[in-house]
């Protein structure tokens, strides 16, 4: 069981990691002004069998052992390494996911790729298949250590409670108008999910979603509640005010459509997104609205 | 790209996080309104602004944004500083206007958000 | 540099004010705040924004600015087009977040201040 878990873990990871979470940084390089007759004595001294060449700080080549030899076996003319060096070099972004970098240890056979930046071509790294399994072994470490943190605090919570539905209730209070305060609820309900063993990704959006509507009640709600029902296999936030109510729920709905005041736009919000992000964040959501009464927003995300 | 080399492109001040400049962000926003923010940014951004209330550092917690970078030589109110220390998010601050801020990041390598993969 | 050209390296939708594309862009801006751009653009900018309300168009056409760049896909109001058409000023709008417009802009050569008093 254990074992499953870790294998789906690296499956993972391979999804979620880039080539910058794995690459070697301190990469060596050797400059395209360097002579063969100097390579030995860096490969050497640096325990290495093969070198990006930079003219600057762009990847212009690449240098293999294989490369040495055959300089060797032609006689050694002490020429410059940019006549022997491969041209033709195949790299790595910065930002590709390990899913992409595995196939390309696989379609090109070669044991080491530059890492360079989308614009420019900087070299700013390196990739073995040795820094990858280092890189996946540290995350894996570390999720262990989460893992095993978060198994402790979610038994500390439910370990005694014997009953045949659980569901936990929280509420959260929303002053009108109070800029300071506004987001506290959002940020509250973050930070005790994190006592419960849900996905950060899961957390994530249950914060944006609650984030989005308690401002909602801050600005054009005149105060009001968020209601949190937290259960086994899903989260239901309903959020209620009884202020001036939306006239036309579907046009509320399109984003960047939007009713707020200027000064509100000036605080950074109104925007007319964030019915559109609710909708992004949470599986199910009904909004009924009427007129001068209030607005009650009900949405839920699947755990 | 690490924080540290941010702080130096942008030649920024070190408001709050001194100790967490060795954190590496995968990828800048450079926005204005916060629901635009909440909207396109993902896990593992510097969010560049020009607005300094509170409320860009809920935002920054609740999309899992390590660090917050104010332009424009914009300096944080008290309660943003304070927020932002409890929530663990980074602060810095430059005199650069947003646009150079922007420019001279994409141009070092920083990738934007619709560059960026996959979301998490 | 025209801003004809941008639309056509930046891969950008003409909304309004296709006539005026010769306009020549001397720098950039960016906000989404008003009063800030307001204040601090200057003649002959062009403006990368995410608001498209039509205060956008008097903004620009208060401060003389050379364009109006929409991100993140975001395409104006009715109001907003009917208005720019009427003031003359082009919007044009791209697939890509600020950050990145701006990084392309920049990239062409189009840089924010123009000097070092300019802020």
């Amino acid at each position: 069981m254990a074992e499953e878990k870790r294998v789906t873990r690296v499956q993972e990871l391979i999804y979620e990691l880039t080539v910058s979470d794995v690459m070697k940084e301190d990469v060596i390089a050797i400059p395209v002004q360097t002579k063969m007759s100097e390579l030995r004595e860096t490969l050497r001294s640096n325990h290495i069998s093969g070198a990006p060449i930079v003219d600057g700080d762009k990847l212009i080549g690449i240098i293999s052992l294989q490369d040495f030899i055959d300089w060797l076996a032609e006689g050694q003319s002490d020429c410059s390494i940019s006549e022997m060096m491969t041209v033709d070099v195949k790299t790595l972004y910065i930002d590709e996911p390990l899913v992409n970098v595995i196939d390309k240890f696989d379609k090109y056979g070669f044991g080491r790729f530059p890492v360079i930046t989308r614009r420019g071509e900087r070299l700013v790294g390196i990739l073995t298949k040795g820094t990858i399994v280092e890189g996946l072994l540290e995350k894996l470490a570390i999720t262990r250590r989460e893992e095993e943190e978060l198994r402790y605090r979610t038994n500390s919570i439910f370990e005694n409670i014997i009953a045949d539905k659980i569901n936990m209730n929280l509420q959260y209070t929303i002053v009108a108008q109070d800029f300071q305060r506004a987001g506290g609820s959002a940020s509250g309900l973050k930070k005790t999910l994190k006592y419960f063993n849900i996905h950060p990704r899961i957390v994530r959006r249950v914060a944006v979603a609650t984030y989005e509507a308690e401002m909602n009640i801050v600005i054009y709600g005149n105060g009001g509640e968020i209601l949190v029902k937290i259960e086994p296999h899903q989260i239901e936030i309903v959020a209620l005010d009884s202020g001036q109510g939306i006239p036309d729920i579907e046009k509320a709905m399109q984003p960047g459509y939007s009713t707020a005041p200027s000064w509100i736009r000036e605080m950074g919000f109104g925007a007319g997104m964030g019915l559109a992000n609710i909708k992004k964040c949470v599986d199910e959501m009904s909004l009924t609205s009427t007129v001068g009464e209030g607005t009650h927003l009900k949405m839920s995300i699947n755990i | 790209m690490k924080l540290e080399k941010i702080k130096d492109i942008l030649q920024a001040e070190v408001i709050v996080g001194a100790d967490d400049l060795q954190k590496e962000v995968k990828m800048a926003c450079g926005c204005d309104l916060m629901s635009d923010v909440l909207a396109f940014v993902k896990s593992g951004s510097i969010l560049l602004t020009g607005l300094v209330n509170p409320q860009c550092v809920r935002t920054a917690e609740v999309s899992d944004i390590i660090a917050i970078c104010f332009v424009r030589g914009k300096k944080p109110p008290n309660e943003t500083k304070k927020l932002a220390e409890e929530k663990n998010i980074v602060l810095l601050a430059t005199d650069l206007l947003l646009y150079e801020s922007c420019g001279e990041l994409y141009n070092a390598g920083l990738p934007g958000c619709s560059e960026y993969g996959e979301d998490f | 540099m025209k801003l004809n050209e941008i639309v056509e390296k930046l891969n950008l939708e003409v909304m309004s004010g296709a006539n005026k594309l010769d306009n020549e862009v001397k720098r950039g801006y960016v906000s989404d705040l008003l009063s800030d751009v307001i204040a601090h653009s200057q003649e002959g900018d062009v403006w990368v924004t995410l608001q498209i309300h039509q205060n956008v168009v008097a903004v620009a056409s208060l401060n003389n600015l050379s364009g109006i760049v929409l991100v993140n896909g975001r395409y104006p109001e009715d109001e907003t087009i009917q208005k720019a058409e009427t003031e003359g000023i082009p919007i044009v709008v791209s697939k890509l977040p600020a950050f990145e417009v701006v990084g392309r802009l920049y990239n062409l050569g189009i840089l924010g201040v123009a000097d070092a008093g300019g802020v």
